[in-house]
């Protein structure tokens, strides 16, 4: 093992050793300065393997053969070799970075930015106060020179605000030190740890001078407006560094010094990260400019660090993995994103749209962001969550709504800015970015790490290692050979689900709840999938983020514990995002639905954590038998997953999000995408029906909720013009009924709702399939623009026929299934007037099927769709399939409604379907799908027989050849009536389609940006202010410490 | 004046200087007040760990023969304590180095704006 | 329950209704003819309209739809039929149709069938007319639903069944029994709806005589005329005959059928010829005031 001592010797020498050879040529210096830097490396990840191996214990260095603080005396122990090679590998990487403009600004920034890591390693591992504040001075120095490898003045005005600020601190800092020397007469950290000496007003005093030093380094807020700065105004490159090296080093310099303070400071420290977390967070919402509010970003998670070691007493055993996650992903990431930035020379998030240019980088971009919001599999997700799961149990549940609103805070901007790289318009010509072989390395190396630390983090907890990684390899294979034609990657894409569907059956068989969604999601995968092949090229991008959203789907329903579960969630969710971000117009649908999709997921993450409380595990299990709070569990559960059902009040992104989307976007993320927000209701409900505790009130608002949310779908619907978000409002009406159905709680209510669940992914996916295709060939969504296209695609308009049929419940078709089990339902729960509301919705849902096939199908031809053919024959497949589906549900009922029964049964027992051959009984009512079938077919053949005797061969008419008014119209508008078609109706009802919750969103919305941007005032920009800052922060924490018991 | 020894007067002019300090770069304007100010501050800290170490009637830690006489060969007790005055030149070494950088800078502000009124150097805000 | 057997006596029993729904809607005519002061078409009219239409030699059409449209209507139409009994009570089992095969839920739901497939057909004519009509008609029907639902979930509710036909037999042994006497306000809020279900004046801007009898009727002629009426006869009764089962104790025999459809539908011809028309959002408000208030009371008698 090499000694550590030559991490400093080997920095200090080649240091010394290129001032005083003088003209060497750059090159050469950088590249000696690059390998000191990969020994240094070198030094310390050859400590963390000996520790890691279990082999090696813990040593103390100490120099010139004399105890601290006569000299310095370092330890290298496992923390001090992880941070240290993190602070060396990301040194490395950041000097590949640099290196070209380290050498244009001369040998010498070579030397400093070596001294620069060597007194942060140092910072790291002295075990002397002193020789602390000495080597933070170092560092500070080193700093501010390194800040001027940019130019400009708002660098140089940046690099002194830190300077001054951090002398400052530092001063402080110092002043702690000497009366903490004046007290105990040592400076040795193993020394001061517990020493009675300090327990004293005096020492209190003392403690506090150190423990505010300390925490002033971690930028609390709002005492950081210099370090916002130094983020922002020096080079993104050397930023990096900044907000992950130093970062680290200011972080376990806190812990260290927290070890002295002792644990009455526990609490102020995280309740300044939590201020701190929530603060940046909330004010980079309003930022415009990618670098500061990356900075913002950077704050907020040294925030959430601050957190984790304010509140590590209570995350036991999982402390280091928690930090470790959260530290590591904020280090790769941020770094990564910084990179990003200088390599992207764009300044507003507008302009970012150019860095769809070069797609790799915009992946690069996305996960980043995916990974510092925590999504899976990077390491935060983890961490996040056993923190989350480690508060929960011991009641810390502000602390939780804290992490959890910053990061939603977090989601806001990081989307937003994403949407606008995806989605903006690349308007901006003249900025041009190239990238360089030694800026991209860095890059790639930190997001290959993310993923690789990201799969070793969840094989470390229990229950991720049970999570299945292979679908998400197979999503990364698909991104890597994104430049394959179009054919090779859709029948890759739908062989995969296949397989995997063929492989993970024998699993499901004994669970037919599983099965039931199983088939939806990967039946429903492979036949929306086909429509794919009617596209042309390659379509890039559209391969790996739709199997993305079908791993999440299928790890949902594997999943054995809620980590799993969640993980899957959270794969999905991203997936459907970038699936409808692909929709032209999507960027601000494709925001509102990941936001509400983010804050869906994270109260699913609280339910679970509260859910979690007096167990160990994780197994999914518990939902079947909350102990504590059970009403917050499955209300927070259910919140969430009403979310993606977009029940009222949270449906407000759906419409634009389905009604922009792509042709077969549409019915992937309408017909089968919501069926996950169902199956996770029907998960929370399974464990409500086990539970020992009354939660019938639960149960009552779900069913009100379910109901007005039908209303609201429905009746919106009516008024569209636009016949993809006319289906959009439908399917929120329609999931509204099952939700509804669901909320009853009864055998019978049950059946409807998983007889709803299974017709509405076929007859919304056919009748999605069916207007994408159709919009494919007009290019418009516009209703009034369409007309009589039966002529030119009547198999189109017959898959729309059937779909209306069947959505409104007209028997024969299944659709009417439904409706009749909904009425034994209703009058058996007694729920009447939910019942009604849902029946008056299906009312108007007539309305709107109506206009829907009218307008577009029928009346009058226009001009411009004269020359259209039928929709294409890999649409009519899928399309055709799942009629064939309907048809089989429609004519045979109880092929599905008894195995369904089987299933209901072994939750509720009793009060179900009495079958009879094929007669159904209720204790109410009777039917039979099989008899009504053959009578209404029978009579039908019969009357269209007698019609043909009666008409002979008809005569074909001509498009006009109409009497309107006693004129013959030639223009297919004036005769077409589509626009504004229920205009009397709407003189009645509508009070009823006011956008009440598109308002409150707004409001909502408005409150943050308007807190945001009143709040980072506060940061005026004047150095001297923020030294104010810095001293009231001072004064505050002083009185809230130790001011009252002096 | 048992009241007024060395040590005393010594920490009490010390934190003068870190309140003057403190003041002068809150209040100044021009950021050469402000760095002298910090000087300041940092002459009183200095001030202050000298006095902190002090013990009456005792003599710098340096040890050489005068020193060695005086304490009857008992060194220990006759010299202040010794780590505070190490600590105080490390002290004063760094606040030479953050002074001359801290100059530095202003000196690039200045060619930048022409100006050293530290309210004109707020590009970087909100 | 019952099965197939009885087949003959269903198809005798349509005749019937077809026959009795075609006097019926002459007689119709006739009245108001002379409250308008006319002398009105003769008693026969429609058979001889029928023979005429099914004998018109020539035939046009716009398209598949449009020729499905009254095959759809009239499907509709003898559906609503098969599934409500003809006649209840005891020893009528041969009348009581297909009514085995589906309760209440059944026929309320497929009277939408022939309605959205003669929509469609009329759609495809391309007659903006038609459309309009069809418009106007669906939101009132949604209004209607309203009231409607609520009333019959108070009185399946109050029966402890959605069968219609044992509803009707529920109420057997006098008219003091009939759910007008023993569930008014169920009753009231159903023959509202049934107003707007009726389709007469002031609910009648469906079919608003001056604009859209242009539309379908003129483009369907000839024999799909001739079905359209048909089915239009059998409607008409069959609509009473739900009422009539739900709320006047159903018919025991084809005189009290006779009669008391008659009542029915004549009930609404008497309000239409006194009251004149709303538009379209006032007959929507309308069904949302006293109806709707007189359905949520039904239901709450119930709740408690």
């Amino acid at each position: 093992m090499v000694d550590p001592i030559f991490i400093v010797v080997a920095a200090l020498g080649v240091g010394f050793l290129i001032g005083i050879l003088g003209k060497l040529g750059k090159t050469f210096t950088g590249l000696l300065s690059l390998l000191t830097i990969a020994f240094m490396t070198y030094v310390s990840a050859g400590w963390l393997l000996a520790f890691y191996s279990g082999s090696q214990v813990a040593e103390v260095i100490t120099t010139a053969g004399f105890q601290a603080p006569f000299s310095i005396s370092l330890l290298m122990g496992y923390n001090e070799a992880f941070l240290t090679t993190i602070v060396n590998f990301m040194g490395l990487l950041g000097g590949i970075y640099l290196f070209f403009n380290f050498g244009r600004k001369g040998r010498n920034a070579y030397v400093v930015y070596i001294v620069f890591l060597m007194g942060l390693n140092v910072v790291i591992m002295s075990r002397d106060l002193f020789n602390l504040f000495v080597f933070l001075e170092i560092t500070s120095i080193a700093t501010a020179g390194l800040i001027l490898i940019e130019d400009g003045n708002r660098t140089v005005g940046a690099g002194f605000k830190y300077m001054l600020a951090t002398s400052v601190i530092s001063s402080i800092f110092l002043l702690g030190i000497i009366f903490i020397y004046f007290f105990t007469g040592t400076l040795s950290l193993e020394d001061l740890y517990n020493n009675a000496n300090l327990q004293n007003a005096g020492g209190a005093i003392a403690i506090f001078l150190v423990m505010v030093a300390a925490i002033l380094e971690m930028k609390p807020f709002p005492a950081n407006g210099w370090g916002l700065d130094v983020y922002e105004g020096s080079h993104q490159g050397f930023s990096a560094l900044i907000s992950t090296a130093t970062a680290t080093a200011s972080f376990y310099m806190l812990y260290k010094i927290l070890l002295i303070a002792g644990a009455a400071w526990n609490y102020p420290i995280a309740l300044i990260g939590a201020f701190t977390f929530i603060g940046a967070n909330l004010f980079a919402v309003k930022q415009k400019y990618a670098r500061r509010m990356l900075s913002y970003s950077s704050i907020g998670q040294l925030g959430l660090l601050m957190m984790i070691m304010g509140l590590r007493e209570y995350l036991g055993d999982n402390l280091n993995f928690i930090v470790v996650t959260v530290l590591l992903t904020n280090v790769l990431a941020k770094s990564g994103f910084f990179w990003l930035i200088g390599m992207v020379k764009a300044l507003k998030l507008k302009e970012w749209a150019i860095i769809r240019r070069k797609p790799f980088m915009l992946f690069l971009m996305g996960v980043f962001i995916f990974a510092l919001i925590g999504f899976p599999p990077f390491p935060s997700f983890f961490g996040k969550w056993e923190f989350i799961m480690s508060l929960a149990k011991v009641g810390g549940f502000s602390w939780i709504a804290v992490i959890l609103i910053g990061s939603f805070f977090e989601a806001i901007y990081l989307f937003r800015w994403y949407g606008m790289a995806v989605k903006g318009e690349d308007i901006y010509d003249n900025l041009e970015f190239k990238t360089k072989l030694n800026k991209l390395i860095p890059v790639g190396i930190v997001t290959a790490l993310l993923f690789i630390i990201g799969y070793f983090s969840a094989q470390y907890t229990e229950a991720g290692a049970m999570i299945n990684f292979i679908p998400f390899i197979f999503v990364l294979v698909l991104f890597a050979v994104d430049k394959l034609p179009l054919m090779v990657k859709n029948i890759a894409s739908i062989a995969a689900l296949a397989l995997h569907f063929y492989m993970i059956y024998p699993n499901l068989a004994g669970d037919n709840l599983r099965l039931i969604f199983e088939v939806i999601f990967m039946v429903g995968g492979i036949l929306t999938l086909i429509a794919g092949f009617s596209y042309k090229g390659v379509r890039r991008g559209f391969y790996p983020v739709a199997i993305l959203m079908y791993a999440g789907l299928t790890a949902i329903i594997e999943a054995h514990t809620t980590l799993g579960f969640f993980y899957g969630w959270e794969l999905m969710t991203a997936g459907s995002y970038f699936l409808i971000i692909r929709g032209k117009k999507s960027m601000p649908h494709a925001l509102s639905y990941m936001l509400f999709s983010i804050a869906g997921a994270y109260a699913i993450l609280a339910g679970f954590s509260i859910a979690g409380i007096g167990y160990t595990d994780f197994n999914l299990d518990i939902l079947n038998n909350i102990q504590y709070f059970p009403n917050w569990a499955y209300g927070l559960l259910l919140v969430g997953f009403l979310t993606k059902t977009a029940s009222i009040g949270l449906h407000i992104w759906l419409p634009g999000a389905h009604g922009e989307a792509e042709s077969d976007v549409s019915p992937m993320v309408s017909a089968i995408l919501l069926k996950a927000g169902v199956f996770g209701v029907v998960l929370t409900l399974i464990g409500m029906t086990k539970s020992d505790f009354d939660l019938s009130t639960l149960a009552y608002i779900l069913g009100w909720i379910g109901a007005l949310t039908a209303l609201v779908g429905n009746i919106g619907a009516v008024f569209q013009e636009d016949a993809k978000r006319l289906l959009a409002y439908s399917s929120i009406g329609q999931l509204g009924y099952i939700i509804f159905a669901f909320a009853i709680m009864t055998h019978l209510g049950w059946l409807t709702g998983f007889t709803y669940t299974i017709n509405h992914f076929m007859y919304k996916a056919v009748l999605f399939l069916t207007i994408g295709a159709v919009v494919l060939r007009t290019g418009t969504h516009n209703m009034y623009e369409m007309g009589g296209l039966i002529k030119k695609m009547p198999f189109a308009f017959v898959a729309v026929l059937i779909g209306i049929i069947a959505l409104s419940g007209v028997p024969p078709l299944s659709g009417f299934t439904g409706k009749w089990l909904f009425y034994n339902a209703v009058i058996e729960k007694g729920w009447y007037f939910q019942g009604t509301i849902v029946f008056f919705s299906g009312g108007l849902a007539f309305l709107y099927l109506f206009r829907l096939i009218h307008t577009i199908f029928l009346g009058q031809l226009k001009d411009n769709h004269r020359e259209l053919k039928e929709i294409s024959i890999w649409f009519l497949i899928p399309i055709y399939t799942l009629i064939a589906g309907l048809m089989v549900f429609s004519a045979k009922p109880q092929w599905v409604l008894q195995p369904l029964g089987e299933i209901i049964a072994n939750y509720f027992p009793n009060g179900g379907l009495r079958w009879d051959g094929a007669f159904a009984y209720t204790q109410l009512g009777h039917w039979t799908g099989t008899g009504v079938m053959i009578t209404i077919a029978t009579v039908f053949v019969s009357i269209l027989i007698i019609l043909k005797m009666l008409t002979r061969k008809a005569h074909k008419l001509e498009q006009f050849d109409v009497v309107f008014s006693g004129e013959r119209p030639e223009r297919p508008e004036t005769t077409h009536i589509a626009y504004n078609m229920y205009a009397g109706f709407y003189k009645a009802v509508w009070p009823l389609t006011l956008p009440y919750f598109e308002k409150f969103w707004e409001w909502a919305t408005n409150i943050v940006h308007e807190t945001a941007g009143f709040g980072r005032r506060v940061y005026s920009g004047n150095g001297q202010a923020y030294m104010l800052h810095i001293v009231l922060f001072i004064i505050v924490l002083f009185f809230i410490t130790i001011g009252g018991s002096l | 004046m048992e009241t007024l020894e060395l040590g005393k007067i010594g920490l009490l002019i010390g934190f003068l200087l870190v309140i003057v300090g403190f003041w002068g770069i809150l209040q100044q304007k021009n950021i050469i007040k402000i760095i002298v100010s910090f000087t300041i501050l940092n002459t009183g800290i200095n001030l202050v760990m000298v006095a902190l170490g002090y013990i009456k009637g005792r003599t710098a830690p340096i040890i050489d023969d005068s020193v060695e006489q005086l304490a009857n060969h008992n060194v220990i007790n006759a010299i202040v304590d010794p780590v505070p005055q190490a600590l105080v030149l490390t002290a004063i070494v760094i606040g030479f180095g953050v002074t001359s950088l801290l100059l530095a800078y202003a000196m690039k502000l200045f060619r930048a704006k022409k100006t050293l009124e530290i309210n004109q150097f707020n590009d970087l805000k909100w | 329950m019952t099965n197939f057997s009885n087949i003959g006596y269903t198809l005798l029993g349509l005749f019937l209704v077809l026959n009795w729904g075609m006097l019926m809607s002459a007689t119709f005519r006739k009245i108001v003819a002379r409250v308008a002061g006319r002398h009105g078409i003769p008693i026969y009219q429609p058979w001889i309209d029928l023979v005429k239409n099914a004998g018109t030699r020539t035939t046009l059409s716009h398209g598949v739809m449009f020729y499905l449209g009254p095959v759809f209507r009239l499907t509709g139409a003898v559906g609503m039929f098969l599934f409500m009994p003809a006649l209840v009570g005891v020893g009528n089992d041969h009348w009581l149709n297909f009514s085995f095969q589906g309760d209440i839920v059944l026929v309320l739901y497929f009277q939408l069938f022939g309605m959205l497939g003669m929509a469609l057909g009329a759609g495809e004519g391309g007659q903006p007319h038609s459309a309009i009509g069809i418009g106007r008609g669906l939101a009132q029907h949604a209004a209607i639903e309203l009231p409607l639902t609520l009333g019959i979930l108070s009185l399946a509710i109050q029966y402890q069944t959605l069968s219609l036909v044992d509803i009707a037999n529920a109420q057997q042994g006098g008219f003091l029994n009939w759910s007008l006497f023993t569930n008014p306000i169920a009753s009231a809020a159903i023959l509202l709806a049934a107003l707007g279900a009726m389709g007469h004046s002031p609910f009648n801007l469906v079919k608003a005589p001056n604009e859209i009898p242009i539309g379908p009727p003129t483009e369907y002629h000839g024999s799909y005329l001739g079905i359209l009426m048909s089915s239009g006869a059998i409607i008409h009764v069959m609509e009473a005959a739900l009422f009539m089962n739900l709320v006047f104790g159903g018919a025991t025999n084809w005189i009290e059928f006779i009669i008391k459809t008659f009542l029915i539908y004549f009930y609404s011809v008497f309000v239409g010829v006194v009251f004149p028309r709303f538009r379209i959002e006032q007959s929507v408000v309308w069904f949302f005031k006293l109806p709707l208030v007189l359905g949520i009371i039904a239901i709450l008698i119930y709740s408690f």
